[in-house]
């Protein structure tokens, strides 16, 4: 039994009947920790509940619901199993379809489009994102913070690298499926973070499989946390259409943000009641490269050959990888690196939650919440961090000034280092 | 996921304790829960045995022991390291007590101005152990909380017998600075100010205004901090000039929230590995050995492989057992067998008095080994024969299970190696 069959069980608003009202849940809420505006998950969820009504047309009781960020760790906490972020995300959506979105809303939600805009233009849009008259203006304008944590565009997209350098994008050009994968690099490594998509190929190449990169967009999550379902379905029955025929012959899908696989797992189903069969079969398929990778290891089949990285690590687990429940397949993985002194930050959140971080409004709560992880990152003296999902990483580097990467990134560096001391024995450290 | 050496399932006083001791003794050590327990429910002091007439807890343990049935029949030779080991564990954490296992057992107000026996608390719920010797007591309380009646609570009090207790007990009620501008003012709202410095001495003045002249000591929800804890108890003592004690009222429990993290962090730091959110769904098994147990997730499940898997899921309140309405009863992870009364006896008519489920527990032999699988243990609520809230002994079985368990796990890994 999974998550999702809880979730089928009962429709997430039906599990509040299972809330006894012991307030655990606001206990871990990091968002009501910093701000008396938000009442906490307890009060939003399964209070409210009860007075919402069947229809999305009917008004919701409590309009404080929106300024949950969709962390999901009330879900975790509850000891009684009531799914309290996904009832909380149905309400917000509910409030969306009855009151309407925000321009601003839309904008930030649809990356595929910001990405098609941003990355032609990147040199002179990578400008305007620095420019503090630039960000002014959006703030004014469009309700984005002029401190909130954008990343510059790429100057070539993930996809077009893959183009030139032939790689496979169809079922019919795939091989056998036990050595092969199919890599959904979302909208980040597309339009902002091309290297990470190089890195991830590097390691899944040289641990055997063969890749291949079909037809996607954006999973949608940043429309599902704004409460735009119907554009998150649609962008999600494209990746289904196109994904579904992979997963049911018998290729896994394997992601580099822990966002995007959360999606792909579990909440085109929990949240968008995309409950067909290409749903399942790629919720399936779905797996965070760190986890194949631990899997291989756990099988004697990675090759465990890491050069040595002397440095201190601070690690941040993202929410969302914890509501993968796969453990922190990243720190076993950093065990492996000969050098490297990695650590769990020990924190919550970093505050981000996708677009909530960039919103006028919200931007000091999400400072807020991430403040105790940006000190201990700032005073881990490291001169890098790592965390598995892309607005998570932007907030910790952006706040701290401290590059922060994906752990794909630090175990491809160290690969290549074992290469390099292999070819020149003299460069030998550690 | 690598191989753990255990698996401890559940995340109550039982579970942390068992797996802080066994990561503190070298092994690897994965808690697994499927959501947080009953710590940020209860009042955060330890109650080890305090059945009507025991005058300390270890003469209550004594008592208890005498019962056939109950589990101190094998346990209470491990009370003493069991309190001991989690004292300092505690303390190592910033989270000091006072009282001890032959303190004599106390009546201590509640948040209801109720009395219950205690001999070993939080250092910031210590000065209710203190002898009154001529002093007062007032109970305070802030206007915008409604979990905690000062009032109430003092005429109770005040009412009612109260041995050896304060020369009189009067309430107080204070306007904390800034209160009035908020939505939600409950323990941790106010605890999270509290850890603010600035705001935390205008509070502390504000409460001292309030006091009567004289020496009474001071009763205070239990609201003094979360993450500055020790600093809120040092100044509160400091500006109010008496001796301070908080009354733990409805939960979310502050005291509870910090037993939680204390121990949350001490298996951090000992390397033990902790995954609070998803249920053990399905388990494997070599004829009587369990191999490893899955916990949901968003797509597959986790597997967690282990040589040994400690049961500390709850009894029948903490769900560690379901029943079912043909009256069956089962224990949610492995399946054990449950000893219970017939579903016709479920019903008691007095809701003070031990309730018949309270004994539908799982069977064990005397080193908490479950019959029909050899390398699992069961340890807490789960454990047949006692009633914890007559006998008050939840605490202290809690901790000496954890302590048996993780002394016998030491054993046979030092004979397997």
């Amino acid at each position: 039994m999974t998550f999702h069959d809880a979730a089928a069980r009962a429709f997430p608003p039906f599990s509040t009947d299972a809330c006894i009202k012991c307030n655990v849940c606001t206990t871990v809420c990091p968002v009501s920790r910093v701000t008396d505006e938000f009442p906490g998950p307890k009060y939003v969820g399964p209070q409210a509940q009860r007075f919402r009504g069947p229809s999305v047309a009917d008004d919701s009781p409590d309009h404080s619901v929106d300024l949950c960020s969709g962390c999901g760790i009330c879900t975790r906490a509850c000891p009684a199993g009531v799914l309290i972020a996904e009832t909380n995300n149905r309400a917000r959506a509910a409030m969306v379809t009855q009151r309407g979105s925000s321009l601003r809303n839309r904008l930030i939600s649809d990356t595929d489009l910001l990405a098609r805009l941003g990355v032609p233009l990147a040199p002179l849009a990578n400008i305007g994102l620095r420019n503090p008259v630039a960000r002014w203006v959006g703030e004014k304008v469009l309700g984005v913070h002029r401190r909130g944590p954008l990343a510059p565009f790429a100057r070539r997209t993930f996809r077009s690298w893959w183009k030139q350098r032939g790689g496979a994008t169809t079922l019919a050009s795939a091989g056998d499926p036990s050595k092969t994968v199919v890599y959904f690099h979302g909208c980040a490594v597309n339009g902002f973070e091309p290297d990470l998509g190089r890195d991830a190929v590097e390691i899944l190449e040289r641990n055997g499989y063969s890749v291949i990169v079909p037809r996607q967009e954006c999973c949608g999550l940043p429309f599902i946390s704004n409460g735009l379902y119907d554009q998150a379905r649609r962008k999600a029955a494209r990746n289904l259409a196109s994904l579904a025929e992979f997963a049911r012959a018998g290729y896994r899908i394997v992601g580099t943000s822990t966002s995007c696989t959360h999606a792909l797992k579990a909440e085109y189903r929990e949240m968008l009641d995309l409950s067909g069969a290409d749903a399942t079969a790629v919720a399936d398929a779905t797996w965070d490269m760190c986890e194949l990778l631990l899997d291989l290891h756990d099988r004697g089949e990675l090759d465990a050959r890491f050069g040595p990285m002397v440095e201190p690590l601070p690690y941040h687990p993202p929410c969302q990888l914890k509501s993968h429940g796969i453990g922190t397949p990243a720190m076993d993985l950093f065990a492996l690196v000969p050098g490297l002194r990695a650590f769990d930050s020990d924190h919550d959140c970093c505050g981000a939650a996708g677009t909530y971080g960039l919103k006028v409004e919200r931007w000091q709560i999400a400072q807020d919440v991430g403040a105790p992880l940006f000190a201990k990152v700032r005073a881990s003296g490291a001169v890098r961090a790592a965390c598995d999902s892309e607005t998570c990483r932007w907030q910790i580097e952006s706040s701290t000034g401290v590059p922060t990467v994906h752990p794909i990134t630090i175990l491809a560096e160290s690969y290549r280092r074992a290469d390099a001391a292999a070819e020149e024995p003299w460069r030998r450290v550690g | 996921m690598p191989r753990a050496d255990v698996v401890v399932i559940g995340a109550g006083l039982a579970g942390l304790s068992c797996a802080a001791e066994l990561a503190e003794r070298g092994a690897s050590v994965f808690l697994a829960a499927k959501g947080m327990a009953t710590t940020h429910w209860t009042h955060g002091g330890l109650d080890v045995a305090a059945p009507v007439g025991a005058s300390t807890a270890r003469d209550g343990v004594r008592r208890l022991a005498a019962i056939p049935t109950h589990p101190y029949r094998w346990l209470a030779p491990d009370v003493e390291s069991a309190v001991d080991g989690h004292l300092r564990r505690a303390a190592a954490e910033g989270l000091e007590h006072g009282g001890s296992l032959d303190a004599p057992l106390v009546p201590i107000p509640t948040a209801i101005g109720s009395l219950r026996p205690a001999s070993i608390l939080p250092a910031a719920q210590a000065a209710a152990l203190e002898p009154w010797n001529g002093h007062g007591l007032v109970l305070v309380g802030f206007r915008r909380y409604r979990d905690a009646w000062a009032q109430y609570a003092a005429r109770n009090l005040a009412s009612g017998a109260w041995p050896d207790g304060p020369t009189e007990v009067t309430a107080a009620e204070v306007d904390l600075p800034g209160t009035d501008d908020l939505h939600n003012v409950n323990a941790q709202t106010l605890a999270r100010l509290f850890d603010e410095p600035a705001w935390r001495e205008r509070a502390l003045r504000a409460i001292a205004g309030a006091l009567p002249a004289g020496s009474a000591r001071v009763g205070l929800p239990a609201v003094l901090g979360l993450t500055s804890h020790a600093e809120v108890l040092a100044d509160a003592e400091r500006i109010l000039g008496r001796r301070v004690f908080e009354i733990p009222s409805l939960p979310p429990s502050v005291p509870g929230m910090r037993l939680f993290d204390a121990l949350r962090r001490r298996i951090l730091a000992a390397a033990g590995r902790i995954q609070i959110g998803f249920d053990v769904v399905s388990v494997e098994r070599e004829g009587a050995r369990i191999s490893a147990v899955h916990t949901e997730a968003a797509s597959r499940t986790l597997r967690l492989a282990a040589d040994a898997f400690v049961l500390a899921t709850g009894g029948i309140a903490g769900a560690g057992i379901r029943a079912h309405p043909d009256g069956g009863l089962t224990e949610r992870v492995f399946g054990l067998p449950v000893s219970a009364p017939p579903r016709d006896q479920w019903f008691s008519d007095d809701p003070l008095e031990p309730h018949p489920l309270e004994a539908a527990e799982v069977e064990v032999d005397a080193e908490l080994r479950p019959a029909g699988v050899d390398n699992g243990w069961v340890i807490g609520s789960a454990l047949p024969g006692m009633h914890c809230l007559d006998q008050r002994c939840g605490d202290g079985v809690a901790l000496a299970s954890a302590h048996r368990a993780a002394r016998s796990l030491a054993g046979s890994r030092a004979a397997a190696a």
